[in-house]
This record gives structure tokens, sequence and C-alpha cells, in this order.
């Protein structure tokens, strides 16, 4: 039921709107036509306020968008155009972490034709199949997502019949039904790590989702029926809920997985409007660099750099190319 | 399409081996059409819906496993979290908490447990959610129970 219109919280609905100019004449302008404006702006229509994923990311581009104003973020991007040659932006529809790590690593190997690199996965990759079965996930569920990234795999690499070019790669990532289906794969694998690793993810993700881990805990109150189970492992329900499903956003402790499981060093370039000691202006990246689980053999992959480069804007994951 | 009818008949394959794995559960598939499935499911214990048997109607989507089944109750069923009239169910993995480890066997279980555990706040029959939410356990259940006696189990006599 809706409130009167005098009602305190209705009230803001009547406030004029500093900032928005008026001609002689004429009415003025109110909030609530502010927000009909900016709303329509953002293409956004309000039957979609239920709809809240797409919501969000409506709003956010735009607020990315907007804030390039912004005067830390300029110099920052004249920094980042000194160091990098190109950006690829990805779809921002939640996947864009595991998409953009797709496309940068596929790419990678077409060019590279490093097959050493490609052996070398493959046996991570079968790791990660003994993980998910050695957690009670049903083979069926995870296998066709592994062969179809096997399939990928396979095809950059040139000199077979289904080999392809740089062109089909980037039709591939267009198709969902591969792009989606290698997403889910890399879901699966994080998904494997977090639970093999849980008393290493825990504080991670204790500090992460606070909020949602505590949501997600909500038993019934009032119903006292008995049998009631305990709440499942927090772990499982982090993955469950922030990993699994399509569409869930990345972060850390993804990405930390992810490079984990599949021995694959990422660096990510954050842009972001933090400012830097004494007026100097840099961009700060963090280099996620495998940790390889069982034995400590100091790996190739630490003295080189990483071959896959992100840049993170909030909320937003891009391919950058270095120079 | 391809895929989730590679995918449905690797469950379907599941389903006839572990036939027995699970009593609580009877999942079938519609004999022309690998899409739609239905589900016979015991009601918990301790719960008012112990002793009915319930059906659900599965109608799986062309993107499956990458997106979740429609599911809902054939069998009437007085539930916060099950709509009165269409047997529509609030359950997040039917929602954005999908994911492709969920198949339609443990969507069962799911279903099974969120029978005896409802949750009130997102309630898509209020009565139902009203009366847990006052804290009327007592009417809550005689109702649950009496739909139960009245649709999901077997006419006497």
């Amino acid at each position: 039921m809706r409130k009167s219109t005098d009602a305190p919280v209705r009230r803001c609905e009547r406030l004029t709107r500093d900032g928005f100019k008026q001609g002689r004449g004429r009415s003025k302008k109110y909030w609530r036509e502010v927000i009909r404006h900016d709303m329509e702006q953002l293409q956004l229509t309000e039957d979609m306020t239920l709809h809240k994923k797409l919501w969000r990311q409506r709003i956010r581009v735009e607020e990315a968008e907007y804030h390039l104003g912004n005067s830390i973020l300029l110099k920052k991007i004249k920094v980042l155009s000194e160091q990098y040659a190109a950006i690829r932006r990805t779809r921002g529809d939640g996947n864009c972490f595991f998409r953009s790590f797709m496309f940068g690593y596929l790419e990678h190997i077409l060019e590279s034709q490093d097959q050493n690199e490609v052996h070398r996965i493959k046996a991570n990759i079968e790791e990660c199949k003994k993980t998910l079965l050695s957690l009670g996930y049903a083979e069926f569920t995870f296998e066709d997502f592994f062969a179809l990234f096997l399939e990928q795999l396979d095809s950059v690499l040139q000199g077979s019949e289904d080999s392809m070019s740089h062109d089909e790669l980037l039709c591939r990532i267009r198709d969902p039904s591969i792009s989606d289906y290698v997403v889910m794969f890399f879901r699966f694998v994080t998904s494997g790590e977090i639970r093999k690793r849980s008393e290493f993810f825990e504080p991670f993700v204790l500090g992460l989702t606070n909020a949602s881990v505590e949501q997600l805990f909500v038993v019934p109150v009032m119903l006292e029926l008995p049998g009631v189970n305990p709440p499942p492992y927090l772990k499982t329900q982090f993955c469950k809920s922030a990993v699994e499903p399509m569409s869930e956003e990345s972060d850390h402790v993804q990405i930390i997985a992810l490079s984990d499981a599949l021995g694959v060093p990422i660096r990510v370039v954050y842009l972001d409007r933090s400012s830097c000691e004494n007026n100097s202006i840099n961009v700060n990246h963090h280099d996620f660099i495998p940790t390889s689980s069982e034995v400590g053999n100091s790996d190739v992959s630490k003295t080189t750099n990483p071959s896959i480069t992100l840049l993170y804007r909030p909320g937003h994951y891009d391919i950058l190319y270095p120079k | 399409m391809q895929a989730s009818r590679a995918r449905l008949f690797k469950e379907y394959k599941e389903v006839q081996r572990e036939k027995t794995a699970d009593p609580d559960i009877q999942l079938v598939c519609d004999d022309s059409n690998i899409f739609k499935w239905t589900a016979l499911i015991k009601g918990p214990s301790e719960t008012p819906y112990d002793g009915g048997v319930f059906q659900l109607a599965f109608s799986v989507p062309e993107q499956y496993p990458l997106q979740p089944p429609q599911v809902r109750f054939l069998t009437k069923i007085f539930h916060p979290n099950v709509h009165f009239k269409t047997g529509e169910i609030c359950l997040d993995i039917l929602k954005n908490a999908w994911s492709p480890a969920w198949t339609l066997q443990s969507v069962c279980r799911a279903i099974i447990a969120l029978m005896a555990h409802p949750e009130p706040d997102s309630p898509l029959n209020c009565d139902s959610g009203n009366l847990l939410r006052s804290g009327d356990i007592r009417g809550y259940q005689s109702m649950a129970r009496m739909y139960t006696r009245l649709a999901a189990m077997p006419k006497k006599g």
C-alpha cells in the first residue's frame, strides 16, 4: 500500500533539486522528475525495479563512464595508455572476470602456440576433475563443461583439422553456447579449489561476504521442527551462492582460486580513484601467482610476467594488452 | 538444445541406475518429451506433510543446465513458499542461485528440505506465511495437515 503524499518519506518527491536549471516561468523541477529523467537516460523503466541484476548493471556502467570525468582517473588513464597498447572490453554481465580470463588465455595460447603450457594446464584440469569428484559432485553435472573447454584448447593449437583463427576465437567468445559453457567450466574449477582448500580460503570469504553469509544462514526462527539440519558448512554456501551460479561477480577469492587451480598467473590492474601519496600518480596492480599446491617446486611462472592482464574498474573486468 | 538434451539423457540414465537410492523421490520422464518430467515426493516425516505424496511438474528450458528447470506443485499444498493456486515454488536455487551442479533429482531433495524448513519471510502463500510469522505454529500445522489429508493422501474407502 502506498503512503499518502504527505508522509515524510514521500515528501522528498516534491523537493526541488538544485543544479537543474529551468527557464523563466517553468514550473519547479521536482525530485520525481529528476528520477524520471535519470531513468530515461539509463534506459530503465519502473517495471525493472525488481530485476536486481539488470538494474545494477545499467546503473553501474553509467556510473563508471560518468566518473571518467574525475581528474585522478583521467591521470591514471594517461599513465595506463603509456604502458598498455589496447583494451578489450568484455560484456558486463557478472561473468566478466571469467570471460576475460577465457579470452585472454586462449588468445595467449593461439599466439604463442605453447604446447608445453597446454600440456601443463591439461594436467591441472585433470586434477580439478578429481577434486570435484572427491567433493561429491556427480561427474555428469560438470563433464560437458570440461569437455568444451578442452575442445577450445585443442583448437587454438594450429595443425589439426579444426584449429581456429583469431577471428574464429572472437566468434566463439560471442556465442553463448560456447562462451557460457566455458565460463561455467571456470566456475566449477574455482568452486572445487575453494572447497578443497577451505581452511585457506575461510578468512577471505568471511571478510568478503559478511553480510551475505549471515543472510544465507537465516534459519526459520519460530519453527522448532525436529530434525533441523545444522547450517551448511560456510565454504559450501559461499560456493553455492557466489561462485557456481552464473552472473555472480568475482572478487579476489575467485581470482586466487582459479589462478591456483589452473596454475595460470594473472595480473590485475586497478583503475580506481584512490590517490597516491605525494601526488604522484601511478596505477596499482597485483599479480596473482599460483602457488604450486603440492610440492614447493619453484615454477617457471614465478620469474615470467603474467601473460594475462586484466583491468579492474569497480565492478568490472576488461582485458589489457601491454605494449 | 543439443547440449540440454544430452545432459537430460545422462540424468535419465542416472535416475534409472539409482532408482532405489532415494525412496522418497520418484522421478519420471515424459514418454515422448525429455524436457517434461514429473516427480512424486514424500512429505518429510515429523512435518505436517508427513504421509502425503506430492506431485511436481518439471518443465526444462532449452538452455538447461545453464538455466534452471521450472518446477511447480501439481498437488495442492499449504506452505508459505508455494503459491496456493498455481503451485509455483519460491526457492533460490530455482531462480538466481541456480547452477548446473544441481540436477532434477537434487532439486527434488531441495524441495523436500523446503517443505521441512519453510521461509515465512518470502511468502508466496501469505496466509500460511502470516500464521508462521505471527507465531501461530499450531494454526499453520493444522492447516497444512488438513490440506495434506485432502489432497496428498489416497482417499479412504
